[in-house]
């Protein structure tokens, strides 16, 4: 899994890569929970939040941007942020999932949306699964 | 798609275009308002690419248009603005964007910076204290789900029916502060949810609520009719509908998106998804993004009402309280009547970081204003200046009654964070007489007058393309940011 931020005039821009789907999910999540706060997803916090969620998107950049979204809604409305995944299904276009993540009285920055702009999860050279994601900061 | 200059015709020293030509799917030209050296400013990013993908959109009229202050998002460039047909142009909430009206007010007082120059560092203390600003910060109001659906339904006023604002203050709101087409019914539970606790709240980014004084009148009569003075002490707030909004447009570009091949509708990017503005998809975000405007107007009454508290902490009572000179929006989309080719229409307008800029006659101003045009207030970057223009006829005829929005960026907030050493900045700011309250150093960083363009260049290419007059600079005492 790799996770590496780049410049963008007003915005968050995230290259994230794994060895398999799932794990280019959860580098999604971890990359959006760092960003939200700097290193929280690194740490071994305690789990105190957990929720259930359900994805129907079109293809797998959808998924994966509306997964993302999905996580980000759940992180402002139950004030937590998710750093773990458990898939009940994973499909090219269904997931079913518990998010589970740790409550937090104060962010550093406030995502606003994860965009689908150059989003495109794709297998690259080294046979990886790998996507852009842009976030309005 | 690289462009060139040599892609780009001049049509005068303010306006640039690219032809319809120039790529297959264009429905229209692609225009630019700037001058020259902010042209080739422009072109360092790809907003040019994506204000040619904004002129594919269904039904879309005359031209796709930038202002000065463009800079490269994420489908759609901001500071943009495109106006299609009524009824079965494309509606799109990119274009929009995702602070669905985020804007900008400017309240004034009768006070002399002179005269209150040493209680600014208090004053800003006591703003930074009574504003909740930043991520994760609730604010004092906690809506039950009736009081939400008011808030949604009648934006400022909900604030003034329930002691948080002034009823005089809604004259002077763009559309009073209220859009009637909305519909709190089409707002999914979640927005509702992450709105609760956020009504008089600013949130973190670009935002802010700042005190600033009239540092120079460019126009007497029209200051004067505006209420504003030299030297006169003013506070200037920015922000939109927070989370509530940021759910609204997330849950309709999805909806939109799936439900675009049923309209026949490619777009280049997916964040440019639309659907007709009379499809039932369409009808629904219309309604969704009105309720999602009139929270945002509701909570810059109640920061309103949160910046007056915190005035009369310091100046008491006696001292006249705050006034609302104007309120903006600059990420909406409206319904406008606008002539195209002679002929007059009915349009959506959709303002993605720009400014309805209407001229003289307008008759939704208050009186005071009417015949001067619309108030149309431009904040610069923190620390440097901004700006009340007043809008012109010329307006209309070039970019379907609309202006910039602020300085634009020009910096990645990554570029600027290695570029800037926030506690030194702070302190350089502070010996030039600005006291900056902030959540933390990223966020003076990230919005450290550096990673934005010069506001002056910006105002003076609208002022030269007659799209709107200057009336008078601000100089800024106190920023409280995110």
């Amino acid at each position: 899994m790799k996770i590496q931020y780049l410049p963008h005039t007003a915005d968050i821009r995230m290259n994230i890569k794994g060895s398999t789907l799932k794990e280019l999910f959860v580098a999604g999540m971890i990359g959006m929970g760092n960003i939200l706060k700097e290193g929280f997803c690194n740490k071994n916090n305690p789990i105190d939040s957990k929720t259930k969620i359900e994805i129907h998107a079109l293809d797998r950049t959808c998924m994966l941007i509306d997964f993302l979204s999905e996580i980000l809604s759940h992180s402002y409305a139950e004030k937590s942020i998710y750093c773990r995944v458990e898939f009940l299904e994973f499909t090219s276009n269904k997931i079913k999932a518990i998010l589970f993540g740790t409550h937090t009285s104060k962010l550093d920055e406030e995502i606003k949306a994860v965009t689908y702009h150059e989003a495109q999860v794709h297998r690259n050279r080294n046979d990886q699964w790998e996507t852009v994601v842009v976030f309005d900061i | 798609m690289k462009i060139h200059k040599t892609d780009i015709n001049k049509i005068n020293d303010y306006l640039w275009e690219i032809p319809k030509s120039f790529n297959q799917k264009m429905r229209v030209p692609a225009q630019v308002l700037a001058s020259e050296p902010l042209l080739d400013a422009i072109m360092e990013d790809r907003s040019l690419n994506q204000l040619i993908n904004v002129a594919s959109l269904p039904g879309i009229q005359r031209a796709s248009l930038v202002m000065p202050d463009v800079h490269e998002g994420y489908g759609f460039p901001i500071g943009g603005v495109a106006a299609t047909l009524y009824p079965d142009g494309a509606i799109s909430p990119g274009g929009i964007g995702y602070d669905i009206n985020c804007g900008v007010r400017l309240l004034t007082s009768n006070q002399n910076i002179e005269k209150i120059k040493d209680k600014v560092e208090l004053l800003s203390k006591e703003m930074y204290a009574q504003i909740p600003s930043g991520m994760g910060k609730g604010g004092q109001i906690n809506l039950s789900s009736e009081e939400m659906e008011e808030v949604l339904l009648k934006g400022a006023e909900w604030a003034i029916d329930h002691g948080f604002g002034e009823k005089d203050d809604l004259a002077f709101m763009e559309s009073n502060g209220r859009l009637e087409g909305a519909n709190p019914s089409m707002v999914s539970e979640m927005a509702k949810k992450r709105g609760t606790d956020q009504l008089g709240t600013i949130g973190s980014g670009n935002h802010f609520v700042e005190v600033d004084y009239v540092e120079e009148i460019y126009n007497d009569e029209i200051a004067k009719a505006f209420g504003l003075y030299k030297g006169q002490v003013v506070v200037l707030i920015h922000t939109g509908s927070r989370g509530l909004g940021h759910q609204v447009a997330t849950d309709y570009i999805r909806l939109i998106m799936t439900a675009m091949p049923n309209y026949g509708i490619e777009v280049p990017d997916r964040e440019l998804a639309c659907v007709p503005f009379n499809s039932k998809e369409g009808q629904n975000y219309f309604k969704a993004m009105c309720a999602a405007a009139n929270y945002a107007w509701c909570n810059r009454e109640v920061i309103s009402w949160e910046a007056r508290t915190a005035w009369k902490n310091i100046f008491g009572k006696e001292v006249e309280p705050l006034k609302l000179m104007y309120d903006v929006a600059h990420n909406i989309a409206k319904i406008e009547t606008h002539i195209v080719e002679g002929e007059e229409l009915k349009m959506i307008v959709h303002r993605k970081g720009a400014t309805r800029a209407f001229g003289p006659g307008f008759e939704e101003l208050p009186n005071a204003y009417r015949a001067m045009g619309q108030p149309v207030i431009i904040p610069g970057s923190m620390g440097t200046c901004s700006y009340v223009l007043a809008g012109s006829p010329k307006s209309k005829e070039l970019t379907f009654g609309s202006c910039c929005h602020g300085a634009g960026r020009r910096l990645s907030r990554t570029a600027a964070k290695k570029q800037v050493n926030a506690p030194v900045l702070k302190e350089q700011l502070r010996e030039k007489g600005i006291y900056v309250e902030a959540g933390s150093f990223k966020g003076i960083a990230e919005e450290a007058p550096i990673a934005y363009k010069d506001v002056n260049m910006v105002v003076d290419t609208i002022s030269a393309s007659e799209i709107a007059k200057k009336v008078v600079k601000l100089k800024p005492v106190a920023v409280v940011k995110g």
